[in-house]
């Protein structure tokens, strides 16, 4: 049985010959291209996780005391135990800005194991059933009642945290015993790791004073504005109106985390050129061996009747096959290094896992196409050079 | 009219502020058919002038007809096609692909053609047949003595059947017997299917096997 011969075996066969400069130039495509999928991935994936839990908080402003802006958005999307309280009266100040459709308040406490309670540090939300519009929509259809004085809900992903697993388990909270009676749905926000109560049991949690809270102290006021009005006009009017607040309209929660993320991504983007002209000049250097060492034989071929684009053809196909094995290689471990890393920062911890196979597809498209284009960047003059060459001259090269 | 007709050609090379010429204004005609040698001393523009009308070189003036066309007004394009379909060249130094068998170092001309043959495959194992290295079809260059690489070289110059061959010593390594076998083969392929032959080479006994016999010196051409 013969072997078939074709260009494309011909090019394959060209990389056997030195597989330890084939595999080098394998290696620096595929750190490149893994690097690139990470850093992709990451970015998208706290961006993206931002933009969602913004968009699920249900709320068009949120009013906070002045100065706690970035609080509040660290418990909402990453739910980092942070206390910040303002009077409840405010509220009463806030429904006196016109265009108000609906209020609501949280208040926000901080679990400390061993201390106060008996679960791993996490955020307490305590929230008002009557007023309520954020927490309802996330209720299972199994909890379909108020809740009493002395039951918790947990959240999605707490119920993992604190190792209950299963409701009905009997938890103190702030000197108080709480009956876990039930779990939220997953509402892709910093909340899915918190665990909820009525507001009405406030008073008991300060009786017992082990909580940093006074009477009648709430974290954040929740609106929604009336149909057809501008969510920032009416935001705007209330800090004109009261100066102890500052508001967040929905679209700038995660602003200071993508300003971050606006940073984060600019190193990347640094790192990514560079290692992109290091890899392009490894491939120059070694295409430039190559193009060098074989400069007879493309000769021979030239003479035999090989055109410029059949030498073309053979070493775009090596690069192609290197920049492809390469990038596929990189592609599956940048993200399996997103996936299997990703709880190590801080950052991602407790943002939710947004990114769906689109995504994933994106980017190592992305990726791949990154992969294929440095190294065929990279191989390009030598090429253009050896192609250039007269066959006789190219023949006599050493 | 004759296959090649080559008008006033020159070739120099400047090497640093020297310029040599190594084809001194030379016009030849050679008919389809002629079995022509060419001796001279090393770097009397033997190889020269046969890369020019092998096409793989282009003259610094002067013009080669092959056919009637001028081959030094063809693009790239044109001059591969050229070299690929109507020449066969044979090189006096290795010039087999090592990463190929003999058998695909003799279909390589094949790999670009713009409409490839079926059947070659079956073709260059004729050829092989044909040098003495049927057996040796699957083995790579480094696994053939210098003799058998010529071989291997001769049968791709003749695989596809060119209108003309360009030998450059073609039996320099090789032992009298095999030297011998070959010439016979040339010899049988100008007579029965008019291939035209350029052969050059030192040895005085195989020029004397040509219809004609030229020889060059310092650049310039005289018939013997």
């Amino acid at each position: 049985m013969l072997n078939k011969f074709t260009r494309a075996s011909f090019s394959a066969r060209n990389l056997r010959r030195k597989p330890l400069r084939t595999i080098i130039l394998i290696i620096a495509i595929a750190s490149l291209v893994s690097a690139l999928v990470f850093s992709l991935s990451f970015v998208a994936r706290v961006a993206l996780g931002i933009k969602i839990a913004s968009e699920r908080l249900g709320a068009d402003i949120l009013v906070v005391p002045a100065g706690s802006r970035g609080a509040a958005e660290d418990v909402l999307l990453e739910n980092k135990a942070k206390s910040f309280y303002m009077d409840r009266g405010m509220m009463e100040r806030v429904r006196a800005v016109k265009g108000i459709d609906k209020m609501t308040f949280q208040t926000y406490l901080t679990t400390m194991q061993g201390k106060c309670c008996d679960v791993p540090e996490t955020v307490v939300v305590a929230f008002d059933q009557d007023t309520d519009f954020l927490i309802k929509p996330w209720l299972t259809e199994k909890f379909n009642r108020r809740l009493d004085k002395g039951e918790a809900l947990v959240g999605n992903e707490s119920a993992f945290n604190i190792r209950v697993g299963l409701v009905e388990v009997d938890s103190v909270l702030f000197g108080n015993v709480f009956k876990m009676v039930g779990v939220l749905d997953k509402t892709g926000t910093g909340l899915d790791n918190a665990l909820f109560i009525d507001s009405s049991n406030l008073d008991d949690i300060i009786r017992k004073g082990s909580a940093d809270l006074r009477p009648n102290q709430i974290s954040i006021i929740f609106l929604k504005v009336k149909q057809g009005l501008d969510p920032y006009k009416v935001a705007g009017e209330i800090e004109d109106a009261i100066v102890e607040v500052d508001t967040m309209a929905r679209k700038d929660i995660g602003k200071s985390i993508i300003t971050v993320l606006r940073d984060i991504g600019s190193i990347f983007i640094f790192t990514m050129a560079l290692i992109s002209l290091l890899s392009a000049f490894l491939t120059w250097a070694i295409f430039s061996a190559i193009a060098n060492e074989r400069a007879r034989e493309v000769g021979i071929m030239r003479a035999i009747g090989a055109r410029e684009k059949h030498i073309v053809a053979v070493f775009l196909f090596e690069v192609l096959i290197v920049g492809t094995i390469g990038s596929i290689i990189g592609i599956l471990v940048g993200t399996a290094s997103s996936i299997l890393l990703a709880k190590s920062f801080s950052i991602m911890k407790n943002l939710p896992m947004h990114m769906g196979i689109m995504q994933r597809i994106i980017i190592a498209s992305a990726g791949f196409v990154a992969g294929n284009a440095v190294c065929i960047a990279g191989a390009l003059a030598p090429i253009q050079k050896i192609k250039k060459m007269e066959p006789l001259m190219a023949i006599k090269k050493e | 009219m004759p296959q090649i007709e080559i008008k006033e050609l020159t070739k120099i090379y400047s090497i640093g502020d020297q310029e040599i010429k190594a084809v001194n204004n030379i016009s030849l005609n050679i008919d389809k058919g002629e079995f022509i040698s060419i001796v001279g001393h090393s770097g009397s523009g033997k190889t020269s002038l046969v890369s020019i009308i092998g096409g793989i070189m282009r003259p610094s003036s002067g013009h080669v007809f092959f056919n009637g066309q001028d081959i030094c007004a063809l693009d790239d394009d044109r001059l591969s096609e050229y070299r690929n379909e109507k020449i066969g060249f044979i090189f006096q130094f290795a010039s087999l692909l090592p990463m190929l068998t003999s058998r695909e170092n003799v279909m390589l001309p094949g790999l670009f053609r713009t409409t490839p043959q079926p059947g070659d495959d079956a073709r260059a194992l004729q050829y092989l047949d044909l040098v003495g290295l049927g057996d040796k079809a699957e083995a790579y260059p480094s696994q053939l003595s210098g003799g058998q690489q010529r071989r291997v070289a001769i049968a791709r110059a003749l695989m596809y059947e060119p209108q003309m061959v360009l030998a450059d010593e073609p039996t320099g390594d090789l032992d009298e017997e095999t030297e011998a076998e070959i010439m016979g083969l040339f010899s049988k392929l100008n007579r029965e299917h008019e291939i035209t032959f350029i052969l050059i080479t030192h040895n005085l006994e195989l020029a004397g096997m040509a219809g004609r016999r030229l020889r060059m010196t310092r650049g310039e051409l005289v018939t013997v």
